[in-house]
């Protein structure tokens, strides 16, 4: 381990190039934290539909729109950040079939179609072509929620961001965000029974989230010396501490804890205001993740 | 032929000649740099001495930034140059994101990603890179890796145990080497940073050279 020797050495750096600033900005923050919501909630349709019939009947259409406009909140920002934003199709012409982020385009581009045909459907009542189109939409739901961890993968300068964790946090993103907003936008056409149920995934979800970053924060720095290193900024008087124990609080502890008092209760404002906390704080969660890692100096 | 680059830390003696040689020939805009040369002091009063490390694109066999670029704007050349194309780039960022040396930036002029080619437009004239002309005391060493009788090969030859890379442990198979090297120069978590992490100023952090 490098930094064992520093005491003996004290070696300081005292002259290079100044450190670049956050190359992934908090732009790439809201294309996952709309990602999640536009991908989640299909899976939540798609599983009141099994559980719940009756009572998404009239859903299909403000699902669709709220997935449609989600995802293209999405692709938009994912254009903001490019700084050649008008040679995006480049990516279509010129694609690289090893990069996340060119399969990815592909892959989101196909979900935003089968969405809008989901609207069409939707729209003109033809339910039965909607739930046939709505099982392929959530099939391609899964990688389009999942390519972003295999990006995050594919930065080897960033430790980190290992696949599994981040694959299991991309999906617990999704059904988080999607059950939350379900339980939002579900309003009085969503039944009660309906929305406990959102409220169960949304509490679960909520738990895996946490134990996973619990256990990189508590046993990431001892299998690698980088993580350590990055984890730094989330400990003690960090960069982002406030933030990730902010975030870890809003989106994760405080939601789980309403959505018992919901239960035990029966009061659906509480099961409300869980939902809001989990979708304003997994913004702060998604990025604290995706800024400490740039902070540490590559040279 | 695989080109490769081989820099002896022994003779090098931090004059930055290849740094400004490199911004010269490749017009490399203020605030960005393809070659760099790290200064590392270690020990304390009076026991002490400087280290210079010379740092750039390590051209790697494994390129992480090739692999992640959508639209193959970073590649291969056939003589194991990882090239970039800035028609084709995007500005995505993935590379300089990917990159576990820092080696690639935002080109705050063309908003796109840029790096050391190893002067890939020299090469193909049959000249040599330009730090390795600008050198003086001839510490970098370049040549093509697969020819036993080049320069870099007969070194890496004489130079066995000495040769190193940087990350090896990132798997990206870098053909850069250095000889004379250690974890003080070539390990950025051997050495602390103060504020701005430079002799000349306060500046500690750079715009990234895009619109963010």
């Amino acid at each position: 381990m490098a930094h064992e020797i520093l005491a003996a050495t004290n070696a300081v750096v005292t002259l290079d190039v100044a450190l670049p600033g956050i190359v992934w900005p908090w732009l790439v923050t809201v294309n996952m934290w709309a990602k999640s919501i536009g991908t989640g909630i299909i899976f939540m349709l798609f599983i009141l539909q099994r559980t719940h019939p009756d009572s998404v009947k009239n859903m299909r259409l403000p699902v669709s729109i709220i997935a449609f406009v989600f995802i293209n909140i999405f692709l938009l920002f994912t254009l903001a950040d490019l700084h050649q934003p008008f040679r995006m199709w480049h990516i279509f012409v010129y694609s690289n079939w090893t990069s996340a982020i060119a399969i990815g385009s592909f892959m989101a581009s196909g979900f935003l179609g089968l969405l809008t045909l989901l609207i069409f459907l939707a729209w003109k009542k033809n339910d039965e072509a909607y739930d046939k189109v709505l099982l392929w939409t959530t099939i391609l739901a899964i990688p389009v929620t999942l390519y972003t961890a295999a990006l995050m993968s594919q930065c080897t300068a960033r430790e980190l961001w290992q696949m599994p964790a981040e694959s299991a946090q991309m999906i617990l993103a999704a059904t988080l965000s999607g059950s939350a907003a379900m339980i939002l936008f579900g309003g009085s056409k969503l039944s009660y029974e309906a929305k406990k149920s959102m409220g169960v995934i949304l509490g679960l979800s909520a738990l895996m989230a946490f134990i996973i970053y619990m256990s990189e924060y508590v046993f990431g720095p001892m299998k690698a010396e980088e993580v350590a290193a990055i984890l730094e900024y989330i400990k003690g008087d960090g960069e982002y501490t406030v933030m990730f124990w902010l975030g870890q609080w809003i989106t994760y502890l405080l939601p789980m804890l309403l959505i018992v008092l919901s239960r035990a209760s029966k009061n659906e404002s509480v099961l409300k205001l869980a939902a809001i906390l989990a979708l304003v704080g997994l913004f702060l969660v998604k990025h604290v993740w995706l800024s400490i890692p740039q902070l540490l100096p590559m040279s | 032929m695989q080109l490769g680059f081989l820099v002896d830390l022994h003779l090098c003696m931090g004059c930055k000649g290849c740094e400004i040689a490199c911004k010269v020939e490749n017009e490399v805009p203020l605030s960005t740099w393809r070659l760099r040369v790290k200064y590392v002091d270690v020990g304390t009063f009076p026991e002490t001495k400087r280290t210079f490390t010379p740092l750039r694109c390590n051209h790697c066999e494994n390129a992480p930034c090739e692999r992640i670029c959508p639209v193959s704007a970073l590649h291969y050349l056939d003589n194991g140059i990882v090239n970039i194309d800035k028609e084709r780039c995007i500005g995505c960022a993935g590379c300089v994101m990917a990159c576990p040396y820092g080696a690639i930036y935002i080109d705050p002029q063309t908003q796109t990603a840029d790096k050391c080619t190893y002067c890939a437009h020299r090469i193909a004239s049959s000249m040599m890179p330009a730090c390795v002309v600008a050198c003086p005391v001839q510490a970098n060493i370049f040549g093509d890796l697969e020819d036993p009788t080049s320069n870099i090969s007969k070194y890496i030859q004489t130079n066995q145990g000495g040769v190193q890379v940087r990350k090896p442990e990132k798997g990206t198979n870098p053909h850069h080497y250095y000889v004379g090297g250690g974890n003080v120069s070539l390990n950025p978590l051997a050495s602390h940073r103060g504020e701005g992490h430079n002799l000349f100023g306060e500046i500690k952090n750079l715009p990234v050279g895009g619109h963010h």
